[in-house]
């Protein structure tokens, strides 16, 4: 995998290097349907097959091979010319591009009707999650997922299913449409083809004894029922799961890396918030579609089930805060015969059973740890992080305390102590990656030539607003890529004036190099740029460039 | 230059497929970024190709699908037909014969000369998964085993050596009433023991014992074994735990089918692990202790005596290296976790033999400590190498179990 990249950014440089300026004096910088908002699936992907990755070589290739992967400290090869992720076959942007209500967010996924659990028929095992379940389909015929809680988290597996996929819905994922309801084994019948497949590798009949050897393990209610979440089946041809890295090679309209899709870096951020510590691609899944009349690849986060702690078992402690492996944290533990401690063998959890291993006063986003590390993870930048921080931040108190409600949870106080802490990790998140970059947003140019813009970091409330602000004016020539340096002007406020001379002409570009000089932020005096258009008396933001290629990124790492 | 790009990669690719016709690619240029990026889609169209794993996913895989699939027959074996043989390497072949039971077939051959060949019946899901039935047979040759003299005060220059053949076979079953802590086995066996000549520096058992003074030297004995424990065990796994234990006593008959070397013998076994930290830290804990009777007028010949002495209970004495009608183990571990598959341990153990019960204390206990190295799995111990040292030397032990 590692080889093909390369190869490609291999060829990539060489061919520009053999073409030289001239292909790039041959087409503009910006076109004229920048930014775009979606990106384009033009061919037909039909042909794409059925594809699996094993889980034991993911594994052994992400522990061993990943942490000697170097970062490529490249940008995101799938943003629009604002910076943003257009909406694709991966991706949709919701929360923090539109506003979204409350019961948007609490609908999530769901677009169907619920299961009918008055009778359950079950037809094959459960092939993903990490908790028991079935294969099964419900009163009305559907084909449905079904997962149990552990006995030892009795609600909490299940809730946290159906709160993840909301959340990961509301961030702009393909989620599985997830629903709690029950499970009564007095009312389950068995398919008369229902198989299970056993340890000599063969199909036999699914008995009553495969059932309760599954039941024995999970939770159990009171009335003799059982708590489930039920996941719909997906439409569309399934082809297996996607990779962190490289791309399809039987999908024509996968043409950019994984690694350097933002929204699959993002997961770094958005797995440490939520606590999605499995991120292997066992738990993606890619579908074939019909979509606008052509044949697409859509590509799913399948299973987020290992959120809030719940890919833990009761006494498993080390997850989110090492990797499963570590070169440093084993050679300390070795040498020092574990008196070093690590932050997992002292930090306090809250003990309840719909809660699993999960707090917020120790948590730090840059420490996070999901269990294997995957390539697009090793390539976050913190560009991508502070996008990644803002969705987050979109995510007001009142949306997640009602998202913590669909968990279902009997208990109250757990259910407060759940929306608790994620209030908190979203507030680290915040924190970290809101100021680590220069966080001007949302720059404006109005006919009259004043430029207003926005600081996401001080607007969050985790930075002060800096003494001043500062825009390098430049013409820019969008065939040839020169500028011309014009002016610099300041301001105490995120409103500056443009310096006289701004071109009138249609269809002219300026360029705008917006800095802060900030002594808590370093980074804030890298100046962001961006780009306007002239289109009639307005100028239109063509471009934004929080983080330019020439000026690589710190990983966001620690 | 600053790369402005949306998707610049994308676009760069569709130059790269035109680099070859630049005259024509800049009088085509796309005009708006959505033909840009559907030109590059539309050259990737012409050379698609299914997904073509790497030589070491391709080996990986076929392993993983291998184990998964239950479709292992071949497997590497690793286990001495006898203790103290030292390193032993053999195969083994597991045919399935229904979903769950299968059989093995497996020998090995140790640096010592020991061999070993046997087949082995597992049903592991009888009676609604509560018990498991094991059925052995096979043959053992064991070349050179230790014999030190009777009791703790031994010393190792006392060494003679036995070597035996033993046709043997048996069933086990194991019994779960509740499907976990309440224990249940009982099984039989029975095993021909034919003393010959032994292999080895050390001279035969024969130069210094005679049938009178050491009781089954010179005997063939066929002994019909039957046994029972009941235990109540807390731990996930016998074969790695962090927590938990086990406690159980199992009592076993001995009947030599000629009437001269019959006895009983009673093994009480303790186990406690104790997690500290999170289970960082393990503290192991284990007692056993054997004691024998005699049946009425006959003798416990000296290789079936209770012993001490090998990479499982006085780690830092040779196999064999006490034994006598009784004996007391006492084993510490120290267990560190390094990380989720490797631990460490500092351990010690102390252990006595003796020919009186009433003599089974703490006084005179011959003992060692040492440290360990083993890599698990989250219920079975892969490879464990212990380095323990007691007052006849340094001793290294490789094994794929754990030690308790």
């Amino acid at each position: 995998m590692r080889t093909q990249r390369l190869g490609l950014l291999f060829i990539v440089a060489s061919t520009l290097s053999a073409l030289g300026s001239s292909v790039f004096t041959a087409s503009p910088h910006f076109y004229r349907d920048d930014p775009i908002a979606r990106e384009p699936e033009s061919q037909d992907a039909s042909g794409a097959a059925p594809s699996e990755i094993g889980q034991i070589y993911e594994m052994a290739y992400n522990l061993i091979a990943q942490p000697r992967y170097k970062p490529s400290g490249l940008r995101a090869q799938n943003l629009n010319t604002v910076d943003e992720v257009p909406d694709s076959s991966w991706f949709t942007n919701r929360i923090g591009a539109r506003r979204l209500t409350i019961e948007e967010v609490v609908r999530g996924p769901i677009v169907g009707a619920p299961p009918d659990p008055s009778h359950w028929v079950i037809f094959r095992e459960k092939t993903s999650g990490a908790h028991p379940g079935v294969t099964a389909r419900d009163g009305k015929g559907e084909t449905w997922f079904l997962e149990f809680d552990p006995p030892y988290y009795p609600e909490a597996a299940t809730g946290a299913v159906v709160m993840a996929t909301k959340i990961f819905w509301a961030l702009g994922y393909n989620q599985v449409e997830s629903f709690l309801t029950s499970f009564d084994p007095k009312n389950v019948q068995f398919d008369p083809e229902a198989t299970l497949r056993r340890p000599n590798g063969k199909r036999t009949p699914f008995t009553d004894d495969d059932l309760n050897a599954i039941l024995e393990r999970v939770a159990r209610r009171p009335d003799g029922t059982y708590r489930v979440v039920a996941g719909r089946l997906l439409p569309g041809k399934v082809l297996g799961n996607f990779r962190y890295e490289g791309t399809r090679p039987d999908d024509p309209n996968d043409l950019v890396p994984h690694e350097h899709r933002r929204e699959l870096r993002a997961l770094r951020v958005f797995g440490a918030w939520t606590n999605l510590t499995d991120l292997k691609s066992a738990n993606t899944i890619d579908t074939l579609e019909q979509e606008n009349g052509r044949t697409v690849v859509k590509h799913w986060l399948q299973d987020v089930g290992s959120t809030f702690g719940m890919n833990n078992d009761l006494y498993e402690w080390d997850l989110s805060w090492e990797h499963f492996y570590q070169t440093d944290t084993t050679m300390k533990r070795l040498a020092s015969f574990g008196f070093a401690l690590s932050p997992w063998q002292t930090v306090n959890y809250t003990e309840a059973p719909a809660i699993g291993k999960f707090e917020g006063q120790r948590f730090d986003p840059r420490t996070w740890r999901p269990q294997t590390p995957t390539t697009a993870y090793m390539e976050l930048r913190d560009d991508d992080a502070f996008w990644a921080a803002r969705r987050v931040g979109a995510f007001s108190d009142e949306m997640i305390r009602a998202i913590v409600h669909t968990g279902e949870f009997s208990d109250a106080a757990a259910e407060k102590a759940l929306a608790d802490i994620l209030i908190q990790r979203r507030d680290k998140i915040l924190k970290t990656y809101l100021p680590a970059v220069n966080p001007i947003v949302s720059p404006r140019l109005d006919a009259s030539g004043r430029l207003t813009f926005d600081s996401a970091a001080v607007i969050a409330g985790v930075a002060e607003t800096p003494p001043t602000y500062r825009a390098s004016w430049f013409e820019f020539d969008n065939a040839t890529g020169n500028t011309r340096a014009l002016s610099t002007t300041s301001s105490k406020t995120t409103t500056i004036e443009a310096p006289s001379g701004l071109p009138t002409v249609a269809g002219r570009f300026v360029a705008v190099d917006i800095a802060a000089d900030s002594t808590e932020h370093q980074a804030w005096r890298r100046p962001a740029r961006a780009y306007f258009r002239r289109d009639g008396n307005d100028w239109t933001l063509v471009g934004l460039e929080r983080i330019p290629e020439d000026r690589p990124s710190q990983s966001a790492t620690r | 230059m600053r790369a402005v790009g949306l998707f610049g990669a994308l676009i760069t690719l569709t130059f790269i497929a035109e680099a070859s016709t630049m005259a024509q690619a800049q009088t085509s240029e796309p005009d708006t970024r959505e033909a840009a990026v559907e030109r590059a889609q539309s050259e990737k169209a012409k050379t698609l190709h299914p997904y073509v794993p790497s030589r070491a996913e391709r080996l990986i895989t076929q392993v993983e699908n291998t184990l998964v699939n239950g479709t292992t027959r071949w497997h590497p074996y690793f286990e001495n037909s006898y203790s103290g043989g030292g390193f032993a390497l053999g195969a083994g072949y597991l045919q399935r014969v229904s979903p769950y039971n299968f059989v093995d077939a497996r020998g090995s051959y140790s640096v010592a000369g020991y061999k070993l060949a046997e087949a082995e019946f597992v049903a592991p899901r009888l009676f609604h998964r509560r018990g498991e039935l094991l059925v052995t047979g096979g043959w053992r040759d064991a070349t050179q085993v230790g014999f030190y003299g009777f009791g703790s005060d031994t010393v190792v220059s006392d060494r003679a050596n036995y070597a035996f053949e033993q046709p043997y076979g048996g069933a086990r079953m194991t019994f779960w009433p509740t499907r976990r802590l309440l224990m249940l086995r009982g099984g039989i066996d029975v095993a021909r023991w034919s003393l010959k000549d032994p292999m080895g520096r050390p001279p035969s058992v024969q130069t210094f014992y005679t049938p009178a003074t050491l009781p089954g030297l010179g005997a063939g004995t066929t002994y019909r074994h039957t046994e029972a424990t009941v235990g109540v065990d807390t731990r996930l796994s016998a074969g790695y735990a962090r927590r938990g234990g086990f406690y159980g006593i199992t009592g076993h008959d001995y009947t030599d089918t000629a009437s001269r070397f019959g006895f009983r013998q009673v093994d009480y076994e303790a186990i406690q692990h104790i997690p500290i930290l999170r289970e960082s830290w393990v503290i192991s804990l284990r007692g056993l202790a054997s004691t024998t009777w005699h049946k009425d007028g006959q003798q416990i010949p000296f290789f079936a005596l209770p012993s001490l002495g090998g990479g499982s209970n006085l780690r830092g004495f040779s196999s064999w290296r006490f034994r006598d009608q009784n004996s007391l183990l006492l084993q510490a571990e120290w267990r560190i976790m390094v990380n989720r598959f490797f631990d460490t341990a500092v351990f010690y153990d102390a252990g006595k033999v003796a020919a009186q019960r009433s003599d089974l204390d703490v006084k005179g206990m011959r003992n060692d400590y040492g440290f360990g190295a083993r890599f698990h799995s989250p219920f079975a111990t892969v490879f464990r190498v212990d380095v323990a040292h007691g007052r006849e030397g340094t001793r290294l032990v490789f094994a794929t179990s754990p030690v308790f």
